[in-house]
């Protein structure tokens, strides 16, 4: 399963932000992407569900996205692996740590590591959305 | 050279027969039998010499009264004579005084041999006695003559010879009487010698048999003492062979506790992964939905706005609900933070939950993993137990860095207990102990009614210079799940 292709949407010129995701957990994903692109002038341009697979996809396409989402624990490698990457092969996305583990020790790690924020998986979903409407360029939704 | 062929064996069976009667309970009897014999064989000497010898007295003394009976006689005969001769009547006292002795000696010795029962001497007694009679009855005769003055009458009958004749007659019969008394003597002794030789072959065997028996009596003893040795090694023996089963046994005991913690932990860890990934899933997801439903609701259906309130509300207290049971199952901070903040946050909890001041000195130590988790589910349970039992109303904590090992002290001023009993919330106790011990520790638990409780623990430290003291910074979902 982790060999899917990492990505689901060709990148295309249309508006709105566009979002990578990484995250192991079919029902947060699938609830994830569906309340994003629902609530927001958002594309969730790929995912991957493990640091190798996002990697690649970072290799590949990362300058083409504004957003990371990432998970830390995965099905291979961590969330933080891929925090260190993203930092080279996508310098320009914003990068956004999702995580159960919001523990003000792993906050901190994370922050050290080039994230941008970290929210809590189950209590800052809403801080987490607020967030990402800031981030979308100014136009009618 | 030839005797001493057979005679080996037959030494060798005697001993063997003496040892199987020196360990039989038969020594003790037998040799009560042979005292028995020895007294018997000593009353028989005795009796048998002293009937013999009493005999031989009687004996003596019949020989005595015939030799006074001849005496007696022959006084009378001269007494006859002498009057005879001068017919002083000086004469005639000892004739009548031999003759009332004679008499009386005849009857003493009638008695005598009634007495021994000789039937033959009573015989040849009777004989003699005639004689004597008939010779006191000539004397008699003679003396009457001479005292009526018939003088030559008296002389005739005297020259007739008949007197001589029975007085040869009596001293006959007389010496015949004596020689066989003296014969009889002579074999009466000789018994008598042989009574006491016999005893005293008796008396010999007997010693010689009572000495057998107390070296039957020794040797029991001696094999007595040897047997008790024996069964004392068998059971020192037997106490050495429990030690070790129960030494073994503990062993095995500690490596069953350790095995079970392990599990338990695995358990409880694959469960709090569980709970957190599947359930903390389901949680996000409808989360999520209620996110993506609230703009719309809020502009087509504003009147259900609080039931959507109340959603969320729920699904936070089931959020906090999963949180505080994972933290339960499987201290987070531990793995996240390290030992000395997960206990600080610990007894952070149970100081809010209680309201009791929980004193802490906490020292970095550095032990394994595993020994980190012992210290934490002790001090855990130490807690627990005081929030169930104590009632105290101060409780202190400390972990300190004691070279070679750490030491973890939990101490209440509640209500304590009495350590001897045994009884419901023990095998908490028990199994701190055993995982204490499985970490190579050495578990402590001083307590008394009234006195409140210490409990502790020491663990063996890591070295120094190992790597890994240090909280992980490049972590790996291993170190942080």
């Amino acid at each position: 399963m982790s060999n899917l292709p990492a990505a689901i949407h060709q990148p295309t010129a249309a508006p709105g932000l566009r979002c990578f995701l990484v995250e192991d957990s079919p029902v947060i994903r699938y609830n994830l992407i569906a309340t994003l692109e629902e609530m927001l002038p958002m594309r969730v341009v790929g995912f991957a569900e493990d640091a190798p697979g996002a990697e690649r996809w970072m290799a590949m396409s990362g300058t083409d996205c504004d957003l990371l989402i990432i998970d830390i624990f995965l099905k291979a490698g961590t969330g933080l692996e891929v925090l260190q990457q993203a930092g080279r092969l996508c310098p320009a996305a914003r990068r956004v740590v999702l995580t159960n583990y919001a523990t003000p020790d792993m906050r901190q790690r994370c922050l050290q590591l080039g994230a941008d924020r970290v929210f809590d998986k189950s209590a800052e979903l809403d801080e987490l959305l607020v967030y990402c409407a800031g981030l979308a360029p100014t136009q009618a939704s | 050279m030839a005797s001493a062929g057979p005679r080996l064996p037959m030494l060798t069976t005697l001993a063997r027969w003496t040892t199987r009667l020196g360990r039989s309970a038969l020594a003790l009897p037998l040799a009560v039998l042979v005292a028995g014999l020895m007294i018997m064989v000593s009353e028989t000497v005795f009796t048998g010499a002293d009937n013999q010898l009493s005999r031989l007295v009687q004996r003596g003394k019949v020989r005595l009264q015939i030799s006074a009976l001849l005496q007696r006689i022959t006084d009378a005969e001269s007494g006859q004579r002498g009057y005879l001769l001068t017919g002083s009547n000086d004469y005639l006292t000892p004739y009548r005084d031999a003759n009332l002795d004679a008499q009386r000696a005849i009857g003493e010795l009638q008695s005598l041999y009634r007495q021994l029962g000789d039937n033959g001497s009573q015989a040849a007694l009777a004989a003699l006695d005639q004689d004597v009679q008939t010779k006191l009855s000539e004397l008699r005769e003679v003396l009457a003559l001479k005292g009526d003055g018939r003088n030559a009458a008296a002389v005739e009958l005297m020259r007739s010879g008949i007197g001589r004749e029975r007085m040869d007659a009596i001293r006959q019969k007389a010496t015949g009487l004596f020689d066989a008394e003296s014969r009889r003597v002579t074999t009466g002794l000789a018994e008598v010698f042989n009574i006491l030789r016999l005893g005293r072959v008796g008396v010999a065997l007997m010693t010689a048999l009572s000495l057998l028996m107390l070296l039957m009596f020794l040797r029991q003893g001696r094999q007595l003492d040897r047997h008790r040795a024996w069964q004392q090694a068998q059971v020192l023996a037997e106490r050495d062979r429990l030690e070790v089963e129960v030494s073994a046994r503990t062993t095995e005991l500690t490596e069953l506790a350790r095995h079970l913690e392990t599990t338990r932990e695995d358990e409880r860890a694959r469960l709090a992964r569980d709970l957190h990934d599947e359930l903390g899933a389901l949680l996000t997801a409808a989360k999520l939905d209620v996110a993506r439903m609230r703009p719309r609701l809020q502009q087509d259906l504003p009147e259900l706005l609080p039931r959507i309130g109340h959603l969320v509300e729920t699904l936070n207290s089931g959020i906090a609900l999963k949180r505080r049971i994972i933290e339960d199952l499987r201290p987070s901070s531990l793995d996240n933070l390290g030992l000395l903040p997960a206990l600080e946050v610990l007894c952070a909890d149970f100081a809010d939950r209680l309201g009791v001041p929980v004193i802490t000195r906490l020292e970095p130590v550095r032990l394994t993993a595993s020994a980190d988790l012992t210290v934490f589910r002790l001090v855990q349970e130490s807690l627990n137990n005081i929030a169930k039992y104590a009632q105290a109303t101060e409780v202190q904590v400390s972990l300190q860095d004691r070279g070679e090992m750490a030491s973890v002290t939990v101490r209440d001023n509640g209500s304590g207990f009495d350590t001897e009993l045994t009884g419901l919330g023990r095998h908490g106790l028990i199994g701190m102990r055993y995982r204490v011990e499985a970490e190579h520790g050495k578990f402590s638990l001083q307590s008394a009614p009234g006195q409140g409780t210490a409990l502790g623990a020491r663990l063996p430290q890591r070295a120094p210079a190992e790597p890994g003291c240090a909280k992980p910074t490049g972590a790996t979902a291993a170190t942080l799940r």
